[in-house]
């Protein structure tokens, strides 16, 4: 009997599967998933934090014909390049969290479409007065607000009451007071300035630049141009030098990560040093030996942290603009709930959370927001504004380089003047 | 052309289409990113051979070349001497000689992100077990990824031990093909076992050897994660091959078109260091 697969049937079919997966592959990309508008988030704290956010998003009623939202988790490892390669095939989200400046570095590349509208709206309805001060501002640029502030991400300085008590050592209050208990720990084999900046750790290089802001310093001038040899940079790095010296900073800490570094908290070779808001439930010791220090006064007596605004952003390719806006209104509404159920590692922009009794009981973090929020400096000051070249400078090799020469012992001055050349190439 | 010939090149066409667009279409679009400035979603603009200038006129790409070096070179023979002289060993009758050679495979078998975890616990505090270990020892305490030196020789101490059993499965797998009789008519002319490993048992795996020369010379040059995962590339760039500086100048610094070149001249130096292992094997076999 004759087969009924003839090497036509045969070719036919081969075209077809070869024809229908180049289809596929080619085919155009929208920023909707089955009629849904694509949020894309962050994990952004502990492991439950992913099931309450993407309930408050599925939560979400749209007005009239509006699309919903779907929630999709996008992991930290390689972020830029997974949400480069989406945009660049137009599969990318209509709305995302992400990385502190990838809003400003895509809006550079027109792919950000802008929220004043959602700032409008939110000035009307008088939710922009809920903002803590300055948040909504910092997202400003010349063509409109590249996203909306939802959380806040400072580096602070914190201690540990028992070592300092063993010590004998007063909480400093003043560089020179850090100085002098470093001494008196370094003498007990404790370490004053827990830092590190090994594979995948920028805790390091972002404890330099808060020395920096502490110091009327910074990356950048006022106009945003790298501006790194200065001599309030100097006096800062020179500053850090001294600690160095005074075995204030322990020599491996150059090579550790950051649950290296958390292990050394953990193990109560680290009495102070520059962490995220985080560190106690990092370390799972909310118990109040872990503190958070009132803000440094620095030789000039000025007061400074280090804060990023992670904020959510819509995308120009969305298919609705106004449902990309609908959503963005509705989330920042709402994200009250992920605060109440105590899911979100960052502080809240919004002065309603913070006056939360849930947030009010995290005492360390409301101390946070109490006092070192006042005094917080943004990444790129002394530069006016946040601006797309940030992304590439923060968690930069140049940097990380830099906090590894001078946590090393290495000369400041031409360790900042090698970070100016490196930093001027990749800031465009 | 023949109706054959048409068949056969019909028949052939959907996976033809299918390796260009898997193989070729990445490569060529990674080419034309070489010459421009380009970001991760923008082309950019054409700047010809601007991009290659910069990267073989900049210290921190021959620093990584040195390293790269280094770590290839202590990779494939440090690999190399480990799995031939555990394959060697394993040949003899040893007792649990399978649970040895199972055990062995263990390092190759494992994630690397769960081995370079590990290796970190192991070396990377003072408090650590290996660091404890050499201070109770009274050499000191050496910081195994905090100081260059030491850094350099963690990272490629780490790379053998990932690479041995690869090794030593290829080596055991030629070994299997030398016959016993060889061995036993050069015991009976007076032979030493020096004498049967270097005229006996090397030449007949030479074949097996420089294919693995090969593959490993290829996974040791663009080896990622063995070095991300454990230094991050320092300290102060002590560690960063050229994989990791390619990888940090597009994905960190955002420098699409520098890193690709950096990429394309890592590839091309790779393709002649193959070319040139290729021609000994088909010398040995000649």
């Amino acid at each position: 009997m004759r087969s009924k697969h003839t090497r036509r049937a045969f070719l036919g079919l081969g075209a077809a599967v070869a024809g229908g997966t180049l289809l596929s592959a080619c085919g155009g990309g929208s920023a909707s998933g089955g009629g849904k508008l694509k949020f894309w988030d962050m994990p952004w704290g502990q492991a439950d934090y992913t099931a309450a956010a993407r309930k408050l998003t599925e939560a979400y009623q749209p007005a009239g014909d509006l699309p919903a939202a779907g929630y999709q988790e996008i992991q930290w490892a390689n972020f830029a390049q997974t949400f480069s390669s989406a945009i660049a095939s137009k599969t990318g989200p209509a709305v995302s969290t992400g990385g502190g400046f990838q809003a400003f570095q895509f809006a550079d590349q027109g792919a950000i479409a802008y929220a004043d509208n959602v700032i409008e709206q939110f000035r009307k309805d008088g939710t922009l007065d809920d903002f803590l001060p300055g948040q909504v501002d910092a997202m400003k640029t010349a063509k409109g607000y590249a996203a909306v502030p939802w959380q806040l991400d400072f580096r602070v300085w914190w201690y540990r009451k028992s070592l300092l008590d063993e010590a004998g050592v007063a909480v400093p209050t003043t560089w020179d007071e850090l100085l002098t208990a470093s001494r008196t720990l370094a003498a007990k084999g404790i370490f004053g300035f827990g830092t590190g900046t090994g594979a995948g750790n920028n805790l390091g290089s972002q404890g330099l630049l808060l020395m920096m802001l502490n110091n009327g310093g910074g990356l950048f001038d006022p106009d945003g141009k790298v501006d790194v040899v200065t001599d309030a940079n100097l006096e800062a790095m020179r500053f850090v030098q001294e600690l160095v010296k005074a075995k204030a900073v322990d020599p491996a800490s150059i090579s550790y990560t950051t649950d290296n570094l958390i292990t050394q908290w953990k193990m109560k070779k680290v009495a102070m040093g520059v962490h995220t808001a985080g560190l106690d439930t990092d370390t799972g010791e909310t118990d109040g030996d872990l503190r958070v220090m009132s803000p440094l006064t620095g030789p000039s007596g000025a007061k400074a942290g280090l804060v990023f605004q992670n904020n959510i952003m819509m995308y120009a390719n969305t298919p609705s603009t106004a449902g990309s806006e609908a959503f963005l209104s509705y989330y920042i509404r709402n994200m009250k709930a992920l605060w109440q159920q105590n899911v979100v590692a960052g502080l809240p922009v919004l002065k309603s959370i913070v006056a939360l009794p849930a947030f009010q009981k995290q005492t360390q973090k409301a101390k946070i927001i109490a006092e070192w929020a006042p005094v917080a400096k943004t990444f790129a000051s002394r530069s006016t504004t946040l601006f797309g070249g940030l992304a590439a400078v923060d968690s930069s090799q140049p940097l990380t380089q830099f906090a590894q020469t001078v946590l090393a012992g290495g000369e400041p001055k031409a360790a900042l003047s090698t970070l100016q050349g490196a930093l001027q190439a990749i800031v465009k | 052309m023949t109706r054959a010939r048409r068949t056969l090149l019909l028949l052939v066409a959907p996976s033809l289409a299918l390796l260009v667009l898997i193989n070729a279409y990445p490569l060529v679009y990674a080419a034309v990113q070489s010459v421009r400035d380009g970001t991760l979603i923008d082309p950019g603009d054409f700047v010809g051979l601007d991009n290659y200038r910069d990267t073989l006129t900049s210290p921190a790409f021959w620093r990584s070349v040195r390293f790269t070096l280094i770590f290839t070179a202590v990779g494939v023979f440090g690999s190399w001497l480990g799995g031939l002289g555990l394959a060697l060993l394993l040949r003899t009758r040893i007792p649990g000689r399978t649970v040895f050679k199972t055990l062995l495979l263990l390092p190759w078998v494992v994630p690397v992100v769960v081995s370079s975890t590990a290796w970190n616990w192991l070396v990377a505090t003072p408090q650590s077990l290996l660091p404890t270990l050499v201070h109770a020892l009274g050499l000191g305490t050496p910081l195994f990824l905090a100081d260059p030196v030491w850094a350099r020789i963690t990272v490629c101490v780490f790379k053998v031990w990932i690479s041995v059993p690869f090794m030593m499965m290829m080596i055991s797998a030629a070994l299997t093909g030398v016959d016993r009789a060889v061995y036993e008519a050069a015991d009976v002319d007076g032979a030493t076992r020096w004498q049967q490993f270097a005229h006996i048992t090397l030449p007949m795996i030479a074949r097996s050897t420089y294919i693995s020369w090969i593959l490993m010379t290829i996974f040791c040059v663009n080896d990622f994660p063995t070095i991300y995962l454990l230094t991050g590339g320092g300290p102060v760039d002590a560690t960063t091959s050229l994989v990791v500086l390619s990888y940090r100048t597009v994905f960190q610094n955002f420098q699409v078109g520098p890193g690709v070149a950096i990429a394309f001249v890592m590839t091309l130096s790779l393709v002649v260091v193959s070319v040139a292992l290729y021609r000994q094997i088909r010398k040995a076999h000649a």
